[in-house]
């Protein structure tokens, strides 16, 4: 049995409405077979106004026990370190969170925005928006480096942008059973987990990378999006392409280069000028990032090879099964 | 003597994002409310300067609801300045993304959102509560389940051609990066057909979508719901005839003025996308309903006002012409001067008025006897309806959910539309420009403004639906129209407002999207509507 409450700050809501897309369990399993009881949401949460900041207040004086904050949305801070740019029950939220993170059992932040900052955080960041516990890659965030909750833990973070709904419900439940023992956390807090292997692990384009046959839009089936159009699959942990999405698909399986959502710094290189579907290069050829545990010269080198390799067999019509594409 | 009160709500609740509103009360009616956006994140400021293509990946992230509307937006806006061409696929591809997250939103808002209200202990005394109750209670209703398990499944079929939902980026200028197989569309097909078969004919009508769909008039539908049990006792029949005792139809009138950006290129008739040729290839319309006639709808007529919103002054202005917002200091609820600046929410004027976002206004436009194109919509069941109850909480969730049966049929014949040997991408050239992209997102009218300047993003703006129902007063302070639509609402228990959350529901508002794309808080003199 654990008490949920559920608050956004600088918010899209995304990462709630991917939480209702979640199947095992479902949101409703969670309440009715999961005793995970929800104290309030913003979104599903019945109480409004005055009931709403009585809520806050009994939880703060201790007269009500919230067992896991979870917290959507970045910190705003703006204008000036005051949080005035966003109020909630009449209050800077960023207040709110602080009293309430001091009596939570256990703090969770959900999606890019409450664990590192996400897109409000681009620069010039108008809103002084921070993560939790990170600010991009940066530990400190609004908490401090040095916090943990009641339960003697940090801020457990769940990025992505939306956080996938098995990630979520999976913590809650691993909370409300008394099984968080059994979730380790990597050095951005994340739960192992979910976010050891890399998105391009059960990537359905992992050939055509070995291969180094070139992707784009519009095609079938016929190549890696990493060379062109910026797919960050290799450099990105998360299991996207081991626990789907919305049971089906993933964006590299939909030919949609993965935009590195889980690690902290998304969007990477602040969205500058030919950072958007496109692989940035050095010299208009050597991708500037290159796939992890690979270093710049060892991976051109083998690149290189492979590439060349692939061109002489294609030309002498030894391989090209893996290329093709069928509607 | 009248007794006065105010009330504060912070939050409102069960509205996506922060929406505070104040009310001024006397002997329990509200006779003054200003809505307040409490939230500010920046992300037109955030945008300027950087690569073109950041619309497609920021703006779905403006809004995890409407993130597909958003990318609809964004992808038109660029195609209209490097003016490219998409094939037939590509339209197929993005109506089906746009409409599966808008038939996604139905039960889910319906559930989710609104109808747990009608659970309240307000309507106790009521004889259909105990139904409602068993049906509509928030976790343990039997509906409430199905349907919000029910919700998730349209947007699979957005995710076997985007990715995932929310938040892909599989709508890029010239096309669509998927290209679909048959196996996909052929679980697509499955997918919608378990959404049927599972939750909109068997829980909400209680018939089939061809029975639903021949009602033409407020009467068939009256006579439509008494025809058996089936359709009695159906949540639809269910609700018609709750919304009626719980008195639903009697509050919550708003402005009286309707718009629509009109959405569903055709996938014929605009391949080669440009601003004057949009108005023409839309499926479902655009246009603004004054209250008495329509008027063609015309992007240009469209200013956003920030006098009462928490920016810097600059005058009404059209989109492209304004300058990117500069936050000033804001005040909570209790704080706030209304006669200032109370919102973070900027407030858009048609023709200089104010106008009403959603699905009400989208059926209003399908409505419209000039659809005579055969790629138009037409359906003239909420004309008349608008002519017998006007717009209320009641008429305003029964457009919602109209839309469903529609909303299935259009994306199963656009489903048997995509043709496998065709083009989903052609790569266009970049270049600069002012671009401007529209569509309906579940919630109503969604616009981006786009300008490019030396290769980078010089302005870009964003007009939400609810920006358009939940803005502010504007120059001449006349009010916003959730704000106008809260006057004249009876209050029982000021302890638990749930009227005024049910006005502000039956718009379906979303506050992140408006905040974060303007300002968003009202809170002025409202207008009045009379029946």
């Amino acid at each position: 049995m654990a008490n949920v409450l559920w608050l956004q700050g600088g918010a899209c809501s995304g990462n709630t409405m991917s939480f209702l897309n979640a199947e095992e369990p479902t949101v409703i399993d969670l309440v009715t077979d999961f005793g995970v009881n929800i104290l309030w949401h913003p979104s599903i949460g019945l109480e409004i106004g005055e009931q709403v900041t009585q809520l806050l207040r009994d939880i703060i004086a201790g007269t009500v026990v919230c067992d896991i904050l979870v917290y959507e949305g970045s910190i705003i801070e703006g204008p000036h370190g005051t949080g005035t740019m966003n109020y909630f029950c009449d209050r800077p939220m960023k207040d709110w969170v602080k009293e309430l993170a001091a009596v939570s059992g256990f703090v969770v932040a959900i999606g890019d925005c409450a664990t590192w900052g996400g897109i409000p955080a681009v620069e010039p960041n108008p809103s002084e928006s921070t993560g939790m516990q990170f600010l991009k890659k940066e530990k400190g965030g609004f908490l401090g480096a040095g916090y943990t909750s009641k339960g003697g833990l940090p801020v457990i973070n769940i990025p992505g942008c939306p956080a996938h709904p098995d990630w979520i419900t999976q913590i809650l439940v691993a909370i409300s059973t008394g099984r968080i023992g059994d979730v380790l956390l990597d050095e951005y807090h994340r739960p192992k987990t979910f976010f050891t292997d890399f998105v391009q692990t059960g990537c359905t384009n992992v050939v055509n990378f070995a291969n180094k046959i070139d992707g784009g839009f519009g095609k079938r089936g016929n190549g890696c999006l990493f060379y062109e159009v910026g797919c960050r699959g290799p450099m990105t942990r998360a299991s996207c392409n081991r626990i789907l999405w919305n049971r089906h698909s993933s964006k590299t399986r939909a030919n949609h280069p993965c935009l590195g959502c889980t690690e902290p710094g998304f969007p990477h290189n602040d969205l500058v000028k030919g950072s958007i579907f496109k692989t940035m290069k050095y010299l208009g050829v050597l991708p500037q990032e290159v796939p992890s545990g690979n270093s710049k010269l060892g991976y051109y080198m083998r690149a290189g090879f492979e590439k060349t390799m692939h061109a002489l067999e294609v030309a002498v019509g030894v391989e090209k099964s893996h290329s093709d594409g069928s509607k | 003597m009248a007794i006065k009160k105010e009330l504060n709500i912070s939050p409102v609740g069960r509205v996506e994002g922060d929406l505070d509103v104040k009310v001024y009360m006397e002997d329990g009616v509200v006779t003054r409310a200003h809505t307040q956006a409490a939230m500010f994140r920046g992300f037109e400021r955030i945008m300027a300067g950087k690569d073109p293509q950041a619309g497609l990946i920021v703006t779905p992230r403006i809004c995890g609801i409407c993130g597909g509307s958003h990318l609809y937006c964004a992808s038109s806006a660029l195609d209209t300045v490097w003016k490219t061409t998409l094939p037939p696929n590509a339209l197929l591809l993005r109506a089906i993304g746009q409409a599966t997250e808008t038939i996604q939103s139905i039960p889910r808002w319906f559930y989710a959102i609104f109808a747990t209200d009608m659970a309240n202990k307000k309507f106790a005394n009521k004889p259909l509560y105990d139904e409602v109750v068993r049906r509509f209670a928030a976790y343990v209703g039997t509906s409430f389940q199905q349907g919000v398990v029910a919700s998730g499944r349209p947007v699979e079929v957005y995710a076997i051609f985007g990715g995932q939902w929310p938040h892909s980026s599989y709508m890029v200028p010239g096309g669509v990066m998927c290209a679909p197989t048959l196996k996909d569309v052929t679980r697509a097909h499955a997918i919608m057909n378990q959404f049927r078969k599972d939750w909109l004919e068997s829980i909400w009508l209680g018939c089939s979508i061809e029975r639903y769909m021949q009602i033409q008039s407020w009467d068939d539908l009256m006579a439509w719901s008494e025809e058996n049990e089936s359709q009695r006792n159906s949540d639809l029949g269910l609700f018609l005839r709750a919304g009626i005792e719980f008195g639903l139809h009697k509050f919550g009138q708003g402005v009286g003025k309707f718009i629509a950006t009109g959405t569903y290129l055709h996938k014929d008739h605009y391949q080669k996308p440009t601003i004057e040729g949009r108005n023409a290839a839309l499926i479902s319309r655009s246009g603004f309903y004054d209250g008495k006639k329509y008027h063609e709808f015309d992007h240009l007529q469209i200013k956003e006002h920030v006098n009462h919103a928490w920016y810097q002054d600059v005058a009404a202005a059209h989109p492209w012409d304004e300058p990117l917002p500069t936050p000033l200091v804001s005040q909570p609820l209790e704080h706030s001067d209304f006669a200032g600046k109370y919102s973070w929410s900027k407030a858009p004027r048609y023709m200089d008025y104010a106008a009403e976002a959603g699905p009400l206004a989208r059926v209003l436009m399908n409505a419209n006897p000039d659809n005579l194109l055969p790629h138009q919509i037409y359906d003239p069941l909420f004309g008349d309806v608008m002519e017998k109850m006007g717009p209320n909480i009641f008429t305003r969730v029964l457009a919602r959910m109209h839309e469903a049966c529609r909303l299935y049929e259009n994306i199963d014949e656009w489903l048997r539309q995509i043709d496998l040997n065709g083009e989903f991408y052609i790569k266009p050239e970049e270049r600069d420009g002012k671009g401007f992209g529209a569509t309906e997102a579940a919630r109503g009218a969604l616009a981006h403004w786009i300008e490019i300047e030396n290769g980078v993003i010089k302005n870009y703006q964003v007009m939400a639906p609810t920006t358009w129902n939940v803005g502010p007063n504007d120059e001449k302070n006349n009010p916003g129209p959730i704000e106008a639509a809260l006057e004249g609402t009876e209050i029982e228990d000021p302890h638990d407002p749930v009227e005024v959350g049910m006005v502000a529901r039956s718009f379906d508002s979303c506050l992140v999207c408006t905040v974060h794309a303007h300002d968003q808080k009202t809170g002025k003199q409202l207008a009045k509507f009379k029946l």
